[in-house]
């Protein structure tokens, strides 16, 4: 079979009864169609009758929507049909059930607005949130520089190959992954003090955050000091470089660029991680939305801090994953 | 050591010996080699050929024995092995060249760092080398984009660049695509002519027969043979000389 497309013009018709024929029940249209009318009719029989307050029941709902995929699925499946029609099939209808919960839920839709993009109230709010974002960004980036010199030295020290070096190191490694956040910050601010090291809540946020972030960290420099192969050392020692500028002018510059996207996720998961220090009493980004929340019994705030969030993530998860394809690609180039 | 103070003397090792743990590599190798000589080392694989060059410059650490490098004996405590490995230039099987440089780059990187001289200098020497192995065209390319055996002749010309007395060239073309051996062979060749000291690892018999002063036959860590190429390749009384050479003939 040289070009699909030419045979399927060639054997035409006869190609599409043998289709027809071995399409399973299924995908015939008369079932399609049926199951479209009978999740249609469930969907209207789900919704409250007007006027009245009760909510609907969350578990037929949550049913209506995996009938919905499954029948989304369905569709998609179907070989006979072009791909724009499925496509316009599909969107319609959860289109269409977006309407219906619309219309007919019990959401009060024209006080959205006051509820959750009232200016007002994020105005009331702002020195609030902003003093709770710049926490969130001394959390951050505290974390991420106490990280990195901790990793690096980490990986230094592992790549000296000593066993009882090594013991530890990967000890830290494993504790500080398998240790969840939020524990070792009630650990470093509840329970140290106890030991006599009491330390503020916004270095004990940064400390727990940076331990487990360093866990990381060191692994992606030893997978960087790792791809770079050992003839590269013996080139540099041969040419006479010494240990120091072996390491300064061949190894880092080659694990930099093995290093760097892992690093950037990392440091991205560990920001998105810095909500956490809201549970020893940092005002925090979320921390100061929720409590402003409280204070103007108006979820705006809330919204805001989310719509925040979103703002600092997503472009840095983006650009994470620009690099990692960039690199990816630019791997696939070497030969050797 | 009656030849050790000679001037023509480039290398001296005497009883060399390398264990990696239970593996006794090389057993007591001991031999001269002479100013502008060019000596091949040749050898059934896992015969400690590789191990024996790279011993030289300690690239690997010798278990016993000595080495002197124009008299001076490199194995001493005290020895500065950067300084003493700034005199040998080293060429490799997988070429090892840095990969995150350009051709010229790699070539500018030790003269600059260990000679200390200036970009500038650094820069021409780097030119005339690149002109030298046929590949001045190709400065500013990196790596990747160079052919298996444009990489080695660049990697040879990062060598030079160090302007070594000697030069080690550890199967150079074995890692080579049958029509790449000849332009790297082509360079070796012209820097024998010029009279540089070489010891080469390689089983590239025309280009041994022709280049190489002396051969040296290994097997099982020592020294089973020491002759020129003529002497071994065709009056061998070697059992084992004479069954390697059939088998790669």
């Amino acid at each position: 079979m040289a070009d699909p497309k030419n045979s399927e013009t060639a054997t035409g018709l006869s190609d599409l009864k043998d289709k027809i024929g071995h399409i399973p029940i299924i995908r015939r249209n008369s079932f399609v169609y049926g199951f479209l009318t009978v999740l249609i009719l469930y969907g209207v029989f789900l919704l409250p009758s007007r006027g009245s307050s009760g909510t609907v029941d969350l578990g037929r709902i949550a049913l209506f929507g995996v009938l919905l995929l499954i029948w989304a699925m369905v569709v998609f499946t179907d070989e006979l049909k072009s791909e724009k029609m499925k496509t316009t099939m599909v969107f319609s209808l959860f289109i269409i059930a977006g309407w219906l919960y619309y219309r007919y839920s019990t959401a009060r839709w024209g006080e959205m607005g006051f509820l959750f993009f009232n200016v007002e109230m994020i105005q009331k709010a702002w020195p609030t949130l902003m003093e709770g974002f710049w926490t969130t960004l001394l959390l951050a980036v505290g974390a991420a520089i106490m990280s990195t010199i901790v990793g690096l030295l980490l990986a230094v020290f592992r790549s000296f190959n000593n066993a009882v070096l090594n013991f530890f190191i990967i000890a830290y490694v494993d504790f500080f992954r398998a240790m969840p956040i939020i524990v070792l910050m009630m650990l470093i601010y509840y329970a140290l003090p106890f030991m006599g090291i009491s330390l503020s809540a916004i270095m004990s946020g940064i400390l727990a955050l940076g331990l487990n972030s360093s866990a990381y960290v060191s692994e992606i420099f030893r997978a960087g000091f790792l791809s770079v192969k050992k003839g590269q050392i013996e080139a540099a020692n041969a040419l006479g470089l010494t240990p120091i500028q072996t390491m300064r002018l061949v190894i880092l510059p080659q694990a930099f660029r093995v290093v760097i996207p892992p690093l950037v996720g990392n440091y991205v998961a560990s920001a998105k991680d810095t909500a956490l220090a809201s549970s020893i009493s940092i005002i925090e980004l979320l921390k100061a939305g929720l409590s402003q929340k409280s204070l103007l019994a108006n979820p705006s705030p809330l919204i805001f801090v989310t719509a925040l969030y979103l703002a600092m993530f997503l472009p840095l998860t983006r650009f994470a994953g620009y690099l990692e394809k960039k690199m990816k690609a630019s791997q696939r180039q070497v030969r050797l | 050591m009656s030849n050790m103070n000679l001037p023509e003397t480039m290398i001296e090792v005497v009883d060399l010996h390398k264990r990696f743990k239970d593996l006794h590599v090389l057993k007591g190798i001991s031999t001269v080699v002479k100013h502008s000589e060019v000596v091949a080392v040749m050898g059934p694989s896992g015969s400690g050929k590789s191990t024996f060059l790279r011993c030289l410059n300690r690239l690997e650490e010798p278990t016993s024995g000595r080495i002197y490098i124009e008299g001076v004996d490199i194995m001493a405590p005290y020895i500065d092995i950067n300084r003493v490995r700034t005199e040998i230039g080293m060429v490799f099987q997988s070429f090892n060249l840095f990969p995150h440089l350009t051709a010229i780059e790699n070539i500018k990187l030790a003269p600059m760092n260990v000679r200390k001289i200036s970009n500038k200098e650094a820069t021409e020497r780097g030119m005339a080398l690149l002109e030298k192995v046929g590949l001045a065209e190709k400065a500013t390319a990196y790596p990747e984009q160079l052919s298996g055996g444009q990489q080695q002749r660049v990697a040879i010309a990062r060598a030079l660049a160090m302007q070594p007395q000697i030069m080690f060239f550890d199967e150079p073309t074995s890692a080579l695509d049958p029509e790449m051996i000849g332009e790297v062979l082509d360079v070796m060749r012209n820097m024998a002519k010029e009279g540089m000291t070489m010891m080469v690892v390689s089983h590239e018999m025309g280009f041994i027969r022709e280049a190489a002063d002396r051969i040296l036959f290994l097997a099982d860590g020592l020294i089973v043979e020491d002759g020129t190429p003529d002497q071994i390749f065709n009056h061998s009384k070697h059992k084992r000389t004479i069954e390697f050479l059939g088998k790669i003939l």
